[in-house]
This record gives C-alpha cells, structure tokens and sequence, in this order.
C-alpha cells in the first residue's frame, strides 16, 4: 500500500512537471535550451512519453528476491544502487519495475540488448524457431546456422568470413586466444591495460584490471600501456603507446608473438577509446614479429559506434580473427568468432566442440537482429542521436566541474566524474550518488572504469533524441542536486 | 508387405505404421532380422519444410562455418523439426532420436510445457543481466538447490558445461590454494584453456599449455587392466599425490559416467575412495554431471548419488535447458566465500528466459517421473541389448544405466580390439532404417544411447531390432 501511495504521488508530480516542461521539450533548439539552462537551476526532467501499459505484476517481491539471492546465489554477485530495482518487463528502450513503473534504459543490458526489449522481429524469430526444433547440435544439417553465418560474413572486411559459434564473449575469445597460439606456434599474447575479455583461464589472463583477476596461474599474457587519451601518459598521441608494444616483443618474448587482442571502445575499463593512429602502429608491429591481431567488438560491434558496423573500423584496420557477443542476439545467449579461410584450418587438427553454439534458436534470433539493423536503420540512428548526446553531455560538460571527461561515439558513449580537473581524482562516492538520483528519476545507466567513476551510457539502439534529452536533463538535475 | 526403406513419403509410412500389422511389433519375439522394424506409430504430422535443401546448406557450411566442422553420415542428414522423442528430415521422415543432440534434449524436443515457458517470458523480458533484480533466477536457483544433498545450495549460472568446469576449477585453486587438478583418462570437460587440460582424449586435445594437469589411470571396467577393482585404480591416484605434486593439491573431476568417453561408468566404489585421498591432501572434489544429471541414470537424480558420495562441487549443462544454452556450478557457502574476493560476472548467465526454461525442465521432470521412467525404460533396453550381445560376437560390452547406455564393438571379443570401420557401417545403416544414435569412445567404437527421457519401451524395442537388422547385414 505504502509502494502504491508513494508511485501515485510521484505520477502526480511527474504529471505536473510534464505540462511544465512541455514548452521546452517541444523546442526546436536544444542548444538553446542548454545554453539557456547554464547558468540557472534545471527543471524536474521527464520520461518521452511512450504509448504502451505493461502488463500488471504478481511474481514475488523485491524483498523475497533479495533474500533468495543471498541464499542460493553466488556470495559475489552484486547489484546496482542502494535499493536495488527489480526489473519485470522491457519495450524497446524502456523498463518496467513490479510497479510498473518506466524506466529509460540507458545501460542496454550492458550493451546486450541491441535492437530493443522484446523487438517483435526478434521475438518471433525466437519464437518460430523454438516450436520447430530448438536444439540438435551441428552434427546434423540446419539451414539457420548456415544462413546465419553467410549473413555474418557480408558484414565482415577482407577475407573474414569463416564462422565459429560460441555462448558467450569469454567463450569467443577463448577460443580467439586458442587459434592465434595454434596458428603461430607461440604463446605470448598482448592485450591493453584496462582491458576486459573474460573470465576463464586464458581469458582471465588476457583482462587486465586487478578487480576481476583471482590469484590463479594466468600465463603466457603481456599487458601494454594502454593508449588513454584522458589518463595516460602521451595524451592522444597513439604512437608512442604503441612503442611499448615493440618493446614487450623485444624483450619479454624470443620476438615472435601469437597475437594482440584489443577492445576498440574499452567497455568494463570505462569506454575509453583507444587513441587514433596506435592500432595502425600496432598492427604492422604485430605483423612483424608473425603475430594475429585479434579484434574483440563484443561491446562495440554491431552498429553500436554509429560511424561504422564495427569498432575496429573507425581505426582503419582489418583484424585477422574478430570475437562479438553481447548484442549480436538481442540478449540470446549467443558468441562468435569470425576468421579467414587460412587461420581457420588450425582446428582441423583435433576436434573443436560446441553443443550448443549455433543452436537453430541463437543463430535464428541473430539473423533477425541483422535484419532489424539494417531495416531500421539503427547505425544511422546510433550515430545521429549518440552524436547528439554527446554533444549535450559535452554541454553538461561546460556547467558541471565534476564532469572530467565525456567520450566514446554513437551509443557507446563514457562520462568520467572527478573531484579535480587536473588531478583527475575519481569521485566515486558522487558517481553512486547521481547514479541512484537519476534511476529515482527514471533513467537507468551503467558503471565502469578502473576506479568505478565512469557512467556507462549504451541503450538499446533505437534510443532517440528525447530520449537523450531526457537522459542528460536527469543528470543534469541529479549532478545539481550534489 | 515390407516396407522399403526408401519410402520417405509420409502418407504411405503413416498408411503401414496403423496398419494391423503394426501392433504386433512391439512383441520382440515376433520380430524377424530378415526386414527392417518399423518405428512404433506417432499421431504428429511434421510441417511442410520449404527451406533450403541438405546440399545447399552443406556448401554453405563448408564456405562459411570453417573446415573444422565435422558432421554424422557420409550423406549429411538436414534435421528441421523436432516433437518429444523424434526428429524430422526435409522431406517429412521421421526419426527415433537415440541422441538428444548429445543428451541435452531432457524433456523433449519442442516440449509443450517448456516451450510455453520460454514463449511467456520471452514476451516479458528476455536480458537485463542480474545487476537488477529478477525472480526468475532466484526460483531456478532454489529449485535447483533443492535438488541436492549435503550442503550444496549456492547456484552460479554460465552459459555450458565448459564455463562451468572452468569456473569450478578457478573455485577449487582458489579454495585449497593449490594448484595441481586431477582429471581421469578418457574423461571429457570441455574446450576452453582450462577445461582442454582436464580433457583427457588426444582427439578433443589442442597444443596449447595446459597447467598442472595430472590424469589418472581410468577406472573402466570393461578396458581398464584392474577390471572393476575400485581399490587398485585408486592407488594410482594417491601415486600422483605423493610423485608428482607437493603433496596439497587443487582438486579432483570427474563424470560419473563418461560421456564423450564411450559411456564408461566408474568402477564401482571408486568415487568413494579417491575423494577420501583428495580431500585429505586439501583438495575439493567436482562431479561434471553435464550428462548424467537431472534423473538420466534411473536410479538416483545425479550421477554421484550412484557412488554415494557427496561432491563440494558439481557442474551441469546439456539437459538443464533441454536444449537452452545453459550451465550452472552448485557449491556450498564456504567455497563460494571465496569468490567473493573479486568480481566474477557472466553476462547472460541466469538470464530470465534460461531461468524460466531451466525451472519448467525441473518441473516437467518431476511431473512426469522422468527419473522413474528412466529406470524402468533402461532396464528394459540393456536387458535387451545384453540378449543380443548373446547373439553377436561384435557386441563386446553393454554398459551404463537409465537412458545412459553405451554399446562397445569389438572385433574380437578377447583381445578388444575396437571395430572401427563396422561401427561406421552400422552407424549409416542404422540411420537408414530411421535410428539416429551417437558415437564415442577414444576409438569410435562406441554407440552412445542417450535419447530424450521421454523415450518409451516401444522406442527401444524398435532400437534393438534396428541394431539386430543392421548387423544381420554386415
């Protein structure tokens, strides 16, 4: 009852705000409005409005959750905000708590959920494929896996176009690290400071951010200075970072590599973009020493930078071996690795298995997410609206001290809060605390970096300027209210 | 009247299947090895398949899904619908299906109860990972704890049996401190960094390091030069220990009844031995029941139960989901104590519409006595499959228990030497009379019986009297 009173009051307030602000949200200048709103408190930011009820709740409640969780659930597994929100139902960019209360997500699943919450498309691909046959493995003919991958392939580069099928991003890149020392011969592989690729044993090794590293044997992994444009040592200039990649091949191997695998956008260290001009140094430094270059757009693949299908685009490179996951089902638990004809035949000297990657239901929802990519136009839209956004955020930028950095592109996109400018002190405490205003304001975004001072902003794709609006307005009311 | 084997047109098959003649041939004394059996009848009519036909995806395999893919039959088969305990080609043939895609097709194929289930959810939410909150894993969770003994209840959720092996061999370094794992020859744990290290089959096994990995004699009743001596395979294990560790140790895996392996069941009493000597050298013990869980074995729920032990560790996969990529590692508090030192996070790892999956297969088989069912349908099958080892030579061992049977063929009896090329022969034949079962074993030389548990007497009758048609012919 208590719940009921507080959510009706809220609606009633929101409602108010909502005739309110309508002037403003109906302006055709939004740097108007930013500009105009600088040097003055914001307004009580509202949700677009959106023409659709969720259907009424009667599962059990957060309470129950919470205590089932701690009992039967892993001891490390966590959740966001003080009060965690139990989230029952999702339309497009949108979430429902038990309330039926909407939410903006702003965190996408963690960049999961590409096309949209139950995209029709997607769903009724699942849905089909599910009543005919759900699971006979690939020892058996079935066209989806084959139409699938074709599928994959056209949107691939070069010569990428060999498919393997996994679950997972950690599966994918496991299986990326494998090829690359099977096909080389050698063992040492570098990836970047900050980076985050998994969490089994080579995968493990590969991720470099102590807080997701346990004290196990994690060999045959070099980690290079990471080309930060916002905290590392050369600012953007990516060719000096890329020196110490010479240097580990030089010195800390017999001079030959397996490979180097890099995030394009790093996601779980913060969305930091890698400085401009280090893949193409990197690159030809690998080659060099007989080493594969491994492209992990598990994050940002999939339309999601906006400029280009994938990550490593935007830097003039084609990888040899590429590993996605995450968005490439809408949420399916799906992987792949794509790689030339050449690299591929390394597995053909023992078996390699996967019982259920490439199953008819992933493969049939992942080809519907193809399609619903390219049909609505959602790299358009990810680099029309993620511009925009980032433009506003870049606004916000200007009015809030706090505000250290605002980067990324498209709908992968990073804010970083620290307590000095150029000290560059993370403020962690605040970044909880805007965090939890904004999601009492409706907008639900992530978290990242090494020091957990980064707001994570990757919707599902069909994400709009309104809803942008929205977001920033949120933020900026809660970075007010600090 | 003798019905051809290359009738695939539905009406003529379904116009012999009700015939008079049909009902008589469940009755196996009635069966006569010079015709091909028929598949016991089934009031389902497949939908018209109008997709892309068995060679246009074959050449579409071949380009884009690498040349390391391998596939059954010389003539690959095209599988476009499944229902309960059959499978259906392009052109409408119905199949018996001996193989749940590799024991993972628990309950049925297309299930109505688990369909549903996945369709209910699917419409409400399919991913928002477990930084919010959501019922649907927690239910799971609770549901699967209940399922087991001791002081197992703290369920972590991965996406296959590799994940989970390898998250329980992070869990058990971490918890002992220790590095060195122990792992059976012949086993099967998956095909990851870590997991290819306790995979113990040069086959599944790439160049890459591997750790310490010590692998074990195995304790194969039918191969193993100590027979079904528990107490001799179990020395060598202790011989490990004191030789080629420091005397601690991280860890000890097994299956209860080896899957890839060639369905090879552990001497018995084994288990019970070895976890003695594992513990006692601060290792944790981990049971893969990624095949012989949820009641596959008949006589108890988890494999392990069948050694009467209690593992401090035990992962699954395959048939958790009937088919949903799912997997999940069951430990007890003080284990998972320790990772809570770092953040482990699997991002769609007890997603909503697995969970609902995963909690509509427990359901399905608790309501439909799967367990049960398994006893008594396995009982029938290996009582069967031993007459007919009585009858032919090549039959050199009938093992395995539930709907967990493996057949060996050897083409001598004494010195076991693995018929190979026949097992492919009867492999292909056996497809064209309408059985589809799997193959294993170091050698090839094992049929693996391992259908959805929906599987019925009926459908193993016609199974045996396929086997005893097909190798009439060789």
């Amino acid at each position: 009852m208590q719940r009921l009173v507080t959510s009706t009051s809220r609606l009633r307030s929101a409602k108010d705000e909502f005739s309110r602000c309508r002037r403003r949200w109906f302006s055709p200048m939004p740097e108007q409005a930013a500009s105009a709103s600088k040097n003055e408190e914001p307004s009580f930011p509202t949700l677009p409005r959106f023409e659709y009820s969720p259907p009424r709740y009667t599962g059990p409640t957060t309470e129950e959750i919470i205590r089932k969780r701690k009992e039967f659930l892993s001891p490390s597994m966590f959740c966001f905000y003080t009060k965690p929100v139990n989230i029952v139902h999702g339309k497009m960019q949108y979430l429902f708590d038990e309330n039926g209360r909407r939410y903006l997500d702003g965190f996408g699943g963690i960049a999961t959920v590409s096309c949209g919450h139950g995209h029709p498309d997607v769903v009724r691909a699942i849905v089909n494929q599910t009543s005919k046959i759900q699971h006979s493995t690939i020892l058996y003919l079935n066209h989806v896996i084959a139409d699938f991958a074709e599928a994959l392939a056209s949107k691939m580069p070069g010569d990428l176009k060999v498919v393997f099928f996994t679950n997972s991003g950690t599966e994918a890149n496991e299986l990326a690290m494998m090829i690359a020392r099977l096909y080389t011969g050698c063992q040492d592989v570098i990836s970047l400071r900050n980076a985050y690729h998994g969490n089994a044993a080579g995968t493990m090794g590969a991720t470099a951010m102590c807080n997701w590293k346990f004290n196990v044997v994690q060999s045959g992994v070099h980690h290079t200075q990471n080309p930060d444009p916002y905290r590392g040592a050369f600012g953007s200039d990516g060719e000096k970072y890329a020196k110490d990649v010479e240097d580990i091949i030089q010195y800390g191997t017999s001079g030959h590599a397996a490979g180097f695998i890099f995030e394009a956008i790093q996601g779980v260290g913060g969305i930091v973009e890698l400085a401009p001009s280090y893949l193409t140094s990197v690159y030809s430094t690998i080659k060099k020493a007989g080493g594969l270059v491994i492209a992990d757009e598990v994050q940002c693949g999939f339309a999601r930078t906006g400029s280009n299908f994938w990550g490593f685009q935007n830097h003039d490179i084609v990888p040899d071996i590429v590993t996605m996951a995450k968005g490439i089902g809408n949420g399916i638990p799906l992987g792949a690795v794509v790689t030339t004809p050449e690299v591929a035949k390394v597995l053909t000297r023992r078996n390699y298995f996967n019982t259920f990657g490439g199953n008819p239901v992933s493969t049939a929802a992942g080809l519907a997410v193809l399609k619903v990519i390219e049909r609505e136009k959602l790299q358009e839209n990810a680099h029309v609206v993620g511009s925009y956004l980032k433009e506003r955020l870049s606004s916000l930028q200007d009015k809030h001290e706090i505000i250290g950095d605002v980067r990324g592109r498209g709908l992968i996109l990073g804010v970083e809060l620290v307590a000095d400018r150029k000290l560059k002190t993370p403020a962690n405490a605040e970044v909880l605390e805007v965090m939890d205003n904004m999601k009492d304001l409706g907008v639900l975004i992530g978290k990242g970096g090494f020091y957990g001072n980064v707001f994570r902003i990757t919707p599902p794709l069909c994400f709009t300027k309104q809803d942008a609006d929205f977001l920033v307005d949120a933020m900026d009311y809660s970075l007010s209210k600090l | 009247m003798a019905v051809q084997r290359n009738i695939s047109n539905t009406k003529t098959l379904n116009y012999f299947l009700n015939s008079k003649w049909v009902s008589n041939l469940s009755s196996h004394r009635r069966f006569s090895s010079a015709q091909p059996p028929e598949l016991p009848p089934f009031d389902y009519q497949p939908v018209p398949y109008k997709g892309p036909l068995a060679d246009q995806v074959f050449e579409k395999r071949k380009k884009y899904l690498g040349p390391s893919l391998f596939h059954y039959y010389q003539n690959p088969l095209n599988i476009v619908e499944g229902k309960m305990q059959y499978l259906f080609d392009e052109n409408g043939r119905r199949y018996l299906d001996a193989f749940a895609g590799i024991v993972t097709v628990s309950c049925g194929h297309c299930h109505p109860e688990i369909l549903r289930a996945i369709e209910e959810q699917n419409k409400l939410l399919q991913h928002a990972t477990t930084i919010y909150l959501h019922h649907a894993i927690t239910d799971f969770a609770e549901g699967l704890a209940a399922k087991m003994p001791g002081n197992l209840k703290v369920v972590y959720f991965v996406n296959s049996g590799t994940e989970a092996n390898e998250l329980a061999m992070l869990m058990a370094r971490l918890y002992s401190g220790n590095l060195g794992m122990i792992a059976l020859r012949n086993a099967y744990h998956g095909g990851s960094a870590g997991t290819i290290g306790l995979t113990a089959l040069n086959t599944w096994k790439y160049p890459i390091p591997q750790g310490e990995i010590h692998h074990v004699v195995n304790p194969n009743p039918y191969r193993g030069v100590f027979g079904s001596d528990a107490s001799l395979y179990a020395q060598d294990v202790q011989d490990h220990i004191d030789h080629g560790t420091s005397g601690r140790v991280a860890g000890f895996i097994s299956e209860t009844i080896q899957g890839v392996g060639g369905a090879v069941e552990l001497a018995p009493g084994y288990l019970k031995l070895v976890y003695e000597m594992v513990r006692k050298a601060g290792g944790v013990c981990i049971a893969d029941e990624v095949q012989t869980g949820f009641g596959r074995t008949g006589s108890h729920y988890w494999g392990f139960q069948t050694q009467d032990v209690i593992p401090d560790i035990v992962t699954m996969a395959k048939g958790i989901g009937n088919g949903l990529p799912l997997g999940a590692v069951v430990t007890t508090p003080e284990i998972a104590q320790v990772m809570a030192q770092k953040i482990q996070f699997n991002t769609f790892g007890g997603n909503p519409v697995c969970s609902a999956g995963g909690l509509a297969v427990l359901k399905v088989l608790d309501k439909e006595n799967r367990q049960k069912h398994c006893a008594d349908v396995g009982s029938h099958l290996i009582g069967r499959l031993k007459n007919l080892q009585q009858k032919f030579d090549i039959i050199g061992d009938v093992r395995g228990r539930g709907l967990m049977v493996g057949i060996e063929l050897v083409t001598d009896r004494k010195d076991k030497t693995p018929a190979k090329a026949e097992t492919a022969v009867l492999f292909e034949k056996l497809r064209e009379v309408g059985v589809l079962v799997g193959k294993g074993g170091l050698h090839g030389n094992v049929f693996r019986i391992k259908p959805p548990m929906c599987f019925n007497k009926d459908d193993a009758d016609f199974l045996v009297d396929a086997l005893d048609y097909s190798m009439s012919k060789l």
